[in-house]
């Protein structure tokens, strides 16, 4: 088989992963090596569904012998087939990077024979890049769910990221439609890998390799199965919290498989999904709890506002914020107000009062922020109101207004949001992502 | 009210000779442009403005010793923009820089401080954006090109990136708006004008890998989830014409 025809199959099978970040690896480059990491990340270009490209991203193999149902690759499929050799993707991983098409490999695979035959050949692949070509780019490798601990070891040594996609958001639907996966168990390599970082993390000698520095990720998948937002949002936190995980994707679910355990979908949810991306931006930047955004009488996010937005008008008594005396982190609760825009009224202030016209000057959008601020105790403009009704719908109208621009709210909702690289939270990163590290000293 | 227009050669080195002049006669022209750009009009008083390598050394220098490393940076990013007026706001942030010491940048709300900050905000983010959407060409052994339409002069910021990401690797950045070349021989690079420069052929190992490329560019996108504005918003068309993936 011709490689362009290896490539086609085995790029099409690692399209649904959602990461394709390239952030977290301040690798340099070698004597005589070619490469290096790039801290926040850099994205090399965005396809026709306006995701961002900054790996080399497929599949080993797709010759696989589980049988997940939601998976195109599932063994009792017949789709065609392939699997590249560990020379062949180092090779292209490297052609592609003095072009500079990618930051680097996203190597995953489906299980060929059983999970360790299948790290070795992931493992034989990153040490033809890392030995033999000297590559420093980024490289993110999926460990295989029920493989050796050794191969994990060696594995974490070389690789600047590593990752296991939970998928699925309880046990119970693991069980049914993920039952190999399952009993491999998917929890276990997680929490090896956490610890193995934290130890790693303390290690001063700089001699010694450090272990995944990027960190490990995750992914759910959003529709396929009954969990409530809720639900997947309270697992994501405790694997922030307990895991330290790096990031946590969601997909939302695009039916492939005709199956009787899986919904047909017309179209994937991606509402859903953006919601839960900027749910999982205030958890990770702005200091909120998930007890906060839902709870059992409201398991599932409001389609019409933001959650940050929704948040805030459950809770008008926490507001108005007077700008020139709250502190960063209740700035950052305001609509409207993001991490970069707190940071500067911040350091503004200290030079000067700041008013309505100074916040134009910072750059500071006031379209949400202006109902829920004052400056110097005065409101914006004309607003004399605050109430809730008020407030709300003129926040509903804002919402509105945007999506009678568009064809459908769907879409709207999606992409001009309160924050606009919530979507795609790898390409806009870069930039931001150096602030907000530097603020919080969290990442 | 006749305009006071100070008209200098366009470099770094003019502009800090300016902030040296304006500093000490205390006047401020209410345009500065370089002498490429500037369109005679008979309502301007125009001053043309010799760049002192001595002068712009001591503000260079003064800079640093008063204000910060800071300021510099900003100052030299901001230059790099390609802001209208960025002369006369970069003049102004440095003159009252001098007076104010490293808290000038805290000063969000005052205009001029705010603009130069946007500038180099701007222009950073565009080296950002190539640094990823630059294509590297091989046309001839190790040897590669590129070419870039920045609206931001973008060269050289980009050019170190490559530098230090493929060291071993000779490259040509051919930046056609201001047709410039960054050449880098593995050793030394410089930055020269693009004269009498033939755009070399590409080699079959190249045509391979773009045809490759491009089927991976195609197949990593999920139908289902199609959106062309959102992929235009990230990676405007202005861009499209230097992308092996968005070209036949
Ligand atoms: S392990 Fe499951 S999800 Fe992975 S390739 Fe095989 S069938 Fe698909």
């Amino acid at each position: 088989m011709e490689i362009v025809d290896k490539l086609k199959i085995l790029a099409d099978s690692a399209k649904y992963d959602a990461s394709c970040s390239s952030s977290g690896s301040n690798r340099g480059n070698t004597k005589g090596g070619i490469g290096n990491g790039d801290v926040s990340g850099i994205c090399h270009s965005w396809g026709a569904d306006g995701r961002c490209i900054s790996l080399l991203k497929i599949l080993m193999s797709n010759c696989c012998v589980y049988d997940c149902k939601y998976c195109i690759n599932r063994c009792t499929n017949t789709v065609p087939r392939a699997t590249f050799t560990p020379r062949e993707i180092a090779d292209l991983t490297i052609q592609f990077y003095k072009r500079n098409y990618i930051e680097g490999l996203f190597l995953s695979s489906a299980v060929i024979k059983n999970p360790d035959y299948t790290m070795e050949k992931l493992y034989e692949t990153i040490l033809i890049l890392r030995k033999e070509y000297k590559f420093n780019g980024y490289i993110h490798v999926k460990t295989i769910p029920g493989c050796s601990q050794e191969l994990i070891d060696k594995l974490g040594t070389l690789v600047d990221r590593t990752s296991i996609n939970i998928e699925l958001p309880s046990e119970a639907s693991l069980k049914l439609l993920a039952p190999e996966k399952e009993k491999a168990g998917i929890l276990s390599p997680m929490n090896y890998i956490a610890k193995n970082i934290s130890i790693s993390k303390q290690e001063k000698s700089i001699h010694k390799p450090k272990f995944v520095p990027a960190g490990q990720t995750t992914q759910l998948m959003v529709g396929a199965t009954p969990e409530t937002d809720l639900k997947i949002m309270k697992l994501s936190e405790s694997l922030y919290t307990k895991l330290k995980l790096k990031r946590v994707y969601y997909s939302a679910y695009v039916s492939i498989n005709e199956d009787s355990l899986l919904p047909a979908l017309k179209e994937p949810p991606l509402l859903r999904e953006n919601r839960l991306y900027q749910a999982d931006w205030l958890l990770r930047f702005y200091n909120f709890t998930m007890d906060e955004l839902l709870d059992e009488t409201h398991p599932n996010f409001n389609p019409l506002l933001d959650p940050k937005c929704d948040w805030a008008l459950r809770h008008l008594e926490q507001f108005p914020v007077e700008i020139n005396r709250a502190d960063y982190h209740t700035l950052l609760r305001v609509p409207g107000i993001g991490v970069t825009s707190a940071k500067r009224i911040i350091t503004a202030r200290r030079a000067f009062n700041l008013k309505f016209d100074d916040l134009k000057k910072l750059r500071v959008v006031l379209k949400r922020a202006r109902y829920f601020i004052t400056c110097n105790g005065k409101y914006f403009d004309q607003i004399q109101h605050f109430s809730e009704t008020f407030i709300s719908e003129n926040l509903l109208f804002l919402e509105r207004l945007s999506s009678e621009n568009q064809n459908s709210f769907e879409q709207i909702s999606l992409f001009t949001n309160f924050n606009k690289d919530l979507n795609n939270p790898h390409s806009l990163l870069p930039t931001k992502e150096d602030k907000v590290k530097a603020l919080t000293g969290s990442l | 009210m006749q305009n006071l227009v100070y008209i200098y050669d366009g470099s770094f080195e003019g502009l800090l000779t300016i902030v040296f002049d304006v500093y000490i006669e205390n006047v401020f022209p209410q345009v500065i442009v370089s002498e490429e750009k500037y369109i005679p009009n008979i309502l301007d008083t125009t001053k043309i403005i010799e760049t002192n390598f001595e002068k712009s050394k001591r503000i260079f220098n003064g800079i640093v010793k008063n204000i910060s490393y800071d300021a510099l940076y900003h100052s030299y990013y901001a230059f790099l923009s390609n802001d209208e007026n960025k002369e006369i706001n970069i003049v102004q942030y440095l003159v009252y820089g001098f007076h104010a010491g490293p808290k000038i940048n805290t000063m969000l709300s005052v205009n001029f401080v705010a603009n130069v900050h946007y500038m180099r905000k701007k222009m950073l983010h565009e080296a950002h954006r190539l640094k990823g959407l630059l294509r590297f060409q091989e046309v001839n052994k190790n040897l590669f090109y590129a070419s870039i339409h920045p609206d931001n002069n973008v060269i050289e910021t980009v050019g170190h990136h490559f530098i230090r990401r493929l060291p071993t690797q000779n490259f040509i950045i051919h930046d056609k708006n201001r047709n410039i070349l960054f050449l880098y021989n593995t050793k030394d690079y410089c930055i020269v004008p693009a004269e009498n420069f033939n755009i070399p052929q590409i080699t079959d190992e190249e045509k391979k890998y773009q045809k490759l490329w491009k089927s991976f560019f195609e197949t990593i996108a999920i139908k289902e989830r199609k959106n062309s504005k959102l992929q235009m918003q990230f990676m405007p068309k202005k861009y499209w014409q230097d992308l092996v993936e968005k070209n036949v």
